[in-house]
């Protein structure tokens, strides 16, 4: 009791309210979606909350080919996603940070795309791949590229390239807007004396910048990996897992699992088990983050 | 001029002695003044016109009504669910429809309980069968209902070079398919890609499986048994599904239709880019407006083809409005689903194109129509009408939504190639028996 009356209390007391929100939006629920996956839990029936089933919906995950398709498939668009729009925010962050009349302009309008709802850019996205009315096929017919129309949403390949492409022309802004934070932030003596040196740009940019800006990239790539393990909206709208779960996710096979069929229980279930994909990306980043602070602080 | 004088007045005089019954003499709305009513609604251009009557139901009782929201039907539904869940059914009225209806358990009343018998023998009889699970016969009041039928392009079939080749190539004349063979034959027949497609189907969620049940029925199958045992891997199931991969496989159906829903056919049918389209009534209105439809001069309409069994398979369903267990005033509560579904609401629902769920709105509705020059709605309402006849639900049990989500993603994998029809269905059926075990349907 005297604890709570010292000095060293006052922190936890201060921090106790927070502590107390916390774990009443966050510990308390997901304390119940745990154990809802081990029990037969259905959406329209509350007493199924008690019917305790054990291990089954663990054990019929293991055995579900589609789960691990979809399981694996959100891997592929996760690593590719987050690469493309790495590599291409990186490009849109060195141009701008180039600019030196109206950059405050460039800035404000890259972050449109971000700005849009995840459901309104897959609607334009859906209208401009529409193999029938789509402003790609139309476009590819009038040049005369094409004489049949190009099923994007559909094709096994095409599909989840459409969806990646629809994720990347949103997002990359966050990559590029977070790059060009660092780039701002760089100290322009090692780059200097690194010229006066007779480095040529590129060797520049590979020993000095890059290394500069590897934080920055592990921290977008940390935020981002976990956005796009939990891509649904977009999915949802441009093709909703299909056409024959060639483009289903995680997320659009949980969230059938869990409200259009209602067994809530199975969808935490895959919900827990998705959840090891982010705990291994986000391990992996924070390790690499680490590595690359080590590093930029002299340590090698 | 004087024939459409005379129609207007006999199609007035029908609409106000309808309405002045209803409300007059058939059923007692009651007095509930100073309480509010609440519900959730299904939102939409479509079916908010209906809700221009709340404020005459509020005159009438004294009630007040509160929309606590307002929602396209899957969103609705899952918000049901929610409240289902979270035990949280503050509302009294809720829209509901045949496929959702059978998930809720208990959670709406039998209406019988607050609605004469008189009164309730004023709605379409036939829409739903007696297999039900879980679910009182009236726990809605209907409001309309949907059955397929076909739309086609009068152009198209009236066309001198299309009869003569259509002639030439099968020894029949061309005129709107009888069955599903004859179906896929035209379809294949008329596509022209990019610039005219046979048809386009739902080829996701419960679109595509309904249209595969559709088939299926009138192929002779079925997707129960009478013990809820899944059995739509039959023969009758693979020739459904074959019929699907024909038309895809010959490209007379645009490729992205296994991602269309019904709105993505209905614009390309108003675009002109179809040449048959095996639909619901709602569309009528759409397609036969010149403001919104390049096919509004030349619409026809036909009943829906048979198939192997020589029935039709007649997918149906209805809109309609339930009242919850829950609800703290529920004769207010059913005279609120009663008036929106009156005569009177009826024909407001029908000049929309709609079908009726209340027997007496369809003269009348047919004598407004040709009152108003509208003969080609006469045409439509007498092709959908005779379909009623053959109108079957899908599955009225609990489990329909999560079968038809196994049923759909096996259809699409069927049609593009990815596996067999028989192994589509085989592995779909063995996932459905799975989810009947499960519900403690089937042993």
């Amino acid at each position: 009791m005297s604890f709570f009356r010292s000095p060293r209390a006052t922190p936890y007391l201060l921090l106790l309210p927070a502590i107390l929100v916390i774990l009443a939006v966050v510990l308390v629920p997901l304390l119940v979606s745990f154990w809802t996956s081990f029990t037969g839990y259905n959406l329209t029936k509350p007493a199924t909350l008690f019917q305790f089933v054990g291990l089954r919906n663990y054990q019929r995950l293991l055995g579900n080919e589609d789960f691990w398709w979809a399981f694996g498939r959100t891997i592929v668009f996760i690593t590719v996603v987050l690469n493309l729009e790495m590599v291409l925010g990186l490009g849109l962050a060195l141009l701008i940070n180039k600019v030196t009349w109206g950059q405050r302009t460039l800035r404000t309008i890259m972050m449109f795309p971000m700005m849009f709802s995840p459901i309104l850019v897959g609607f334009q996205f859906k209208y401009l791949f529409n193999d029938a009315v789509g402003l790609v096929n139309n476009a590819l017919f009038d040049l005369g590229i094409i004489d049949a129309p190009i099923p994007w949403l559909v094709d096994g390949t095409l599909a989840p390239i459409t969806i990646a492409l629809a994720e990347i022309w949103m997002s990359t802004s966050v990559f590029a807007i977070l790059l060009l934070a660092g780039l701002m932030a760089l100290p322009k003596e090692p780059i200097e004396a690194a010229k006066v040196d007779g480095c040529n740009p590129i060797q520049v940019f590979r020993h000095i910048t890059l290394p500069f800006l590897m934080p920055f990239v592990y921290i977008a790539m940390t935020i981002r990996s976990l956005d796009v393990a939990r891509a649904y909206d977009m999915v949802r709208i441009m093709t909703n897992g299909g056409p024959a779960g060639r483009t289903e996710l995680l997320w659009t096979l949980m969230t059938r699992t869990g409200y259009n069929n209602s067994q809530m229980g199975m969808a935490n279930a895959m919900g827990y088990i998705s959840i090891l994909l982010s705990i291994v990306f986000t391990f992996y980043f924070y390790r690499k983050l680490i590595a690359a602070r080590t590093f930029m602080g002299g340590a090698q | 001029m004087n024939k459409t004088l005379w129609r207007t007045l006999l199609a007035s005089c029908a609409i106000v002695s309808l309405g002045g019954a209803a409300l007059a003499a058939d059923f007692d709305y009651g007095k509930f003044d100073g309480y509010t009513l609440k519900v959730k609604l299904i939102g939409g251009t479509q079916y908010e016109k209906l809700y221009t009557r709340i404020p005459e139901w509020e005159a009438l009782t004294g009630a007040k009504v509160e929309i606590v929201s307002s929602k396209n039907h899957f969103d609705l539904d899952r918000e049901i669910k929610q409240d289902i869940a979270s035990g949280s059914i503050t509302w009294c009225v809720g829209s509901n429809h045949t496929s959702f209806a059978p998930q809720y358990g208990d959670l709406y009343v039998d209406l019988k309980e607050f609605i004469s018998q008189e009164e309730l023998d004023k709605y379409v009889p036939g829409t739903l069968s007696s297999a039900m699970v879980d679910w009182p016969a009236w726990c809605s009041c209907r409001r309309v209902t949907d059955v397929s039928n076909l739309y086609y392009r009068k152009s198209l079939y009236e066309d001198p070079a299309k009869q003569a080749a259509y002639k030439e190539k099968f020894g029949t004349d061309l005129a709107p398919p009888k069955t599903f063979d004859e179906f896929k034959q035209q379809v294949i027949f008329f596509a022209d890609p990019p610039n005219l497609y046979g048809t386009a189907f739902a080829g996701k969620d419960e679109g595509m499986s309904g249209r595969f049940m559709e088939i299926l029925r009138a192929n002779g199958g079925d997707i129960f048994d009478e013990n809820w045992k899944p059995i739509f891997n039959s023969e009758a199931g693979v020739a459904a599904v074959q019929w699907f991969k024909d038309i895809y496989d010959a490209k007379a159906v645009p490729a992205g239709t296994v991602n269309y829903t019904w709105d993505d056919i209905g614009q390309a049918m108003a675009a002109g880019q179809l040449a048959i389209d095996l639909d619901w009534p709602g569309f009528a209105g759409f397609y036969s407006d010149p403001s919104a439809s390049k096919i509004a001069g030349e619409l026809g309409f036909a009943t829906a083809p048979v198939g192997t069994s020589g029935k039709r398979g007649g997918w149906s369903g209805s809109h309609s409005f339930s009242v919850t267990q829950e609800c703290d005033n529920k004769p207010a509560a059913a005279s609120f689903a009663v008036f929106l579904t009156n005569d009177e609401s009826a024909m407001m629902e029908a000049q929309a194109g709609n079908l009726p769920t209340r027997t007496a709105t369809y003269p009348a509705v047919k004598e407004w129509f040709k009152a108003n020059n509208k003969e080609f709605m006469v045409e439509m309402f007498s092709a959908w009408e005779a379909s009623l006849s053959e109108a079957r639900t899908p599955p009225l049990v609990a489990q329909w939504i999560e079968v038809s989500n196994v049923i759909w993603p096996a259809v699409q994998a069927a049609i593009v190639g990815e596996k067999t029809p028989q192994d589509a269905l085989d592995g779909a059926v063995a996932e459905a028996t799975v989810i009947m075990q499960d519900a403690g349907l089937l042993q």
